[in-house]
């Protein structure tokens, strides 16, 4: 299994410190309260950690904030404890997606992705000439029309976001029919209510040697070990489940999938950490606040390679096979 | 299948072969000869290389210094052996030939050379970028490769040209010269810059640099040095969506770093054209697995007669020509060749 480390520009802080994040996390906690105050929401709760099936009884909270999460005291995985079912879940993100600002800027983002799939295949050493994209494009405005842009050679099919029973009926038969060579799976991880579920549903519908392209929030980050539940990326309905690498990859092992590479290619965790630690309240935390105190973006962006290297950012991408 | 094995030239590089056969396990190395009996050896040894025949080997490698080899070589596939053979491959390109027609007479016989180069993992990958056309056509191809003299630089015989045929460029250049043509093919328009700058009582080059091009205008520059103070090994291929690179590169001494891989597929602003600094996909390599492949691939030669793909005869061949056309492209150097060969021959 191989580990590359995804180099690029660091962004600005802007990005995840403006307005736009902001009023992003307000909205999605708002729905979130009323999910839990409306009386008719069906709870599930989790006994054990979804990533490798530690029971819960063992594991630290990590948060009681509108919604209690643990963390894996085996895999380091961060989990709610409870969760809604799979279908309102769909219907929140869908109401979201209609009534907020279309995504943009994404374009960096898109390229990436692209070029993962095209440096995999040759890798590989294997045609991926068709991919289906999960619910990617109803998230993100602006996908599918990069790929028609730039993957010409290769075919997508789109599985949109719409509410799906817990074992992912509908979009089991959508992979079935499209029969694919890769899937994509950028945003669904850490979002759905059952990720063994998804997982299992992606397996069985797909042929033998499909290659899954999986990227997800990642526990080991430096940023959710430092900051826990006060990482502005930390939205809980977004992180019904952060994996750890260790988690994520008992969960591939369970379900029958081989991990090819796996990587954190996340490029946030200095600049979140540096915001954090510059601010007054914040200002007398040993070693981290004088590391960051007269950090300019060479630093951060040292750090952010170093904790690429050491698999310890706060993003995840898997490449795996079923 | 175990093939009988007798190692002839005991020295380091004999001895990682023979941990790389004992590794692979098809392999019984029954013999090694050396010019001395190696006391710590756990094998066998005698001193005279016509002595391993009595062990009956069905394989010979042949570890020693160039001068030497194409005699060994021949021999081996006179007595219808299979040959695996350090490189580089003789002192020049008819050393090649006469192992080339010592091969041909033996028929079945495999003859491999040990450009292990090709099967470092992170030149694999790069390899299989530039097979799958995700990065287009090859514009062009830089080689650095380079160290510091080395011990006994001068007493070496490496850097006596009557033993090795030349200096830093074909002992160690070779090696990033035999990666160019796996990328590119041949190149048949050389310049060159050949010097001694450091060591300038030894009569070899301690530095070489070359600018070459093939027929389909593929450009490559390689520096190949002795003078390299801080050990260096970087290659770099640039096509026309991205660019490739390996820096470092796995070896005995460790000295030249990690291997690391780098991968970049350009990003187009708006009007098609490429950004600068394109995102870059880094892999490193850590464990050198080129030795272990190599024997592989012999063993797979002689046993079930696949062919050989890594350092054949032909390969040798083409490299030994292209290191001569660097020496004969520098006027100066070449001049100095001739004077000396003239001194020698009286
Ligand atoms: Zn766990």
């Amino acid at each position: 299994m191989q580990s590359p480390v995804f180099l690029d520009h660091l962004p600005d802080f802007e990005k995840i410190g403006g307005d736009k994040p902001a009023r992003y996390r307000w909205q999605r906690n708002q729905s979130l309260l009323q999910l839990l105050l409306d009386s008719e929401t069906i709870w599930t709760k989790r006994c054990a950690c979804p990533a490798c099936g530690e029971q819960s009884t063992n594991c630290k909270s990590f948060s009681k904030a509108l919604l209690d999460f643990q963390r894996c005291t085996k895999c380091n995985s961060i989990f709610a404890q409870r969760v809604p079912t799979q279908e309102k879940l769909d219907q929140l993100r869908i109401e979201f997606i209609e009534d907020g600002p279309p995504e943009k800027d994404r374009e960096f983002e898109f390229i990436s992705l692209l070029n993962w799939v095209s440096i995999t295949e040759a890798r590989i050493e294997r045609s991926l000439d068709h991919v289906v994209d999960i619910r990617f494009s109803s998230q993100m405005a602006g996908w599918k029309e990069t790929t028609e842009r730039l993957s010409h050679n290769r075919t997508w099919d789109f599985i949109d976001l719409s509410p799906d029973t817990c074992d992912f009926t509908d979009l089991s038969a959508a992979l079935s029919q499209s029969s694919p060579k890769a899937v994509l799976l950028p945003v669904e991880l850490d979002r759905v209510a059952n990720p063994e579920m998804l997982l299992n549903a992606i397996k069985k519908s797909c042929p033998k040697q499909t290659v899954l392209f999986i990227a997800s929030s990642c526990a080991d980050g430096l940023e959710y070990e430092i900051l826990g539940a006060d990482s502005p990326s930390f939205v809980p309905l977004d992180r019904l489940t952060v994996f750890s690498i260790s988690g994520l990859q008992s969960l591939c092992n369970k379900v029958g999938l081989s991990v090819l590479e796996c990587s954190t290619p996340g490029r946030l965790d200095a600049v979140i950490l540096d915001t954090h630690f510059k601010s007054e309240e914040n200002s007398n935390i040993p070693f981290w606040s004088g590391f960051f105190k007269d950090a300019d973006n060479n630093r951060l962006r040292d750090l952010q390679i170093l904790l690429q290297r050491s698999l310890k950012s706060g993003i995840l991408r898997f490449v795996a096979e079923t | 299948m175990k093939l009988r094995t007798a190692i002839i030239g005991y020295g380091k590089m004999g001895k990682i072969r023979h941990k790389a056969m004992e590794s692979h396990g098809g392999f019984d190395v029954v013999v090694a000869c050396d010019t001395a009996i190696d006391p710590s050896a756990t094998v066998p040894m005698v001193t005279r290389p016509s002595d391993v025949y009595d062990f009956a080997p069905d394989v010979v490698v042949c570890s020693v210094p160039n001068i030497f080899i194409p005699d060994l070589v021949c021999t081996a596939l006179s007595h219808g052996k299979h040959v695996f053979c350090e490189k580089p491959p003789g002192r020049n390109s008819s050393d090649v030939q006469k192992m080339i027609t010592a091969e041909r007479a033996a028929g079945g016989s495999v003859l491999k050379f040990g450009f292990n180069h090709r099967v470092h993992d992170a030149i694999e990958e790069a390899q299989k970028l530039l097979s799958a056309g995700t990065m287009g056509d090859l514009y062009f191809m830089r080689g650095v490769y380079g160290k510091a003299g080395g011990p006994d630089y001068a007493k070496n015989w490496r850097n006596d040209p009557e033993q090795s045929g030349g200096g830093i460029l074909i002992d160690q250049g070779i090696h990033m010269l035999d990666l160019f043509q796996m990328f590119a093919g041949n190149f048949c328009d050389i310049q060159s810059f050949v010097q001694r700058k450091f060591w300038t009582e030894v009569p070899v080059e301690d530095n070489a640099f070359a600018l070459m091009k093939t027929p389909q205008g593929v450009v490559a520059s390689l520096h190949s040095s002795a003078t390299q103070w801080q050990h260096t090994f970087r290659l770099e291929l640039y096509l026309r969506n991205g660019f490739i690179s390996v820096d470092g590169i796995l070896s005995a001494s460790g000295s030249y770093g990690a291997e690391v891989l780098n991968i970049a597929i350009n990003r187009l602003d708006s009007s098609g054209n490429p950004s600068p600094n394109p995102e870059l996909q880094e892999i490193r390599f850590t464990q050198d697995l080129s030795w272990n492949k190599e024997v592989a691939e012999f063993y797979d030669a002689v046993v079930h007669g696949k062919p050989i793909k890594c350092g054949t005869s032909q390969q040798a061949l083409d490299v030994m020509q292209l290191v001569e056309a660097i020496y004969q492209a520098d006027p100066e150097w070449s001049q100095t060749l001739r004077t000396s060969a003239t001194e020698v021959t009286g």
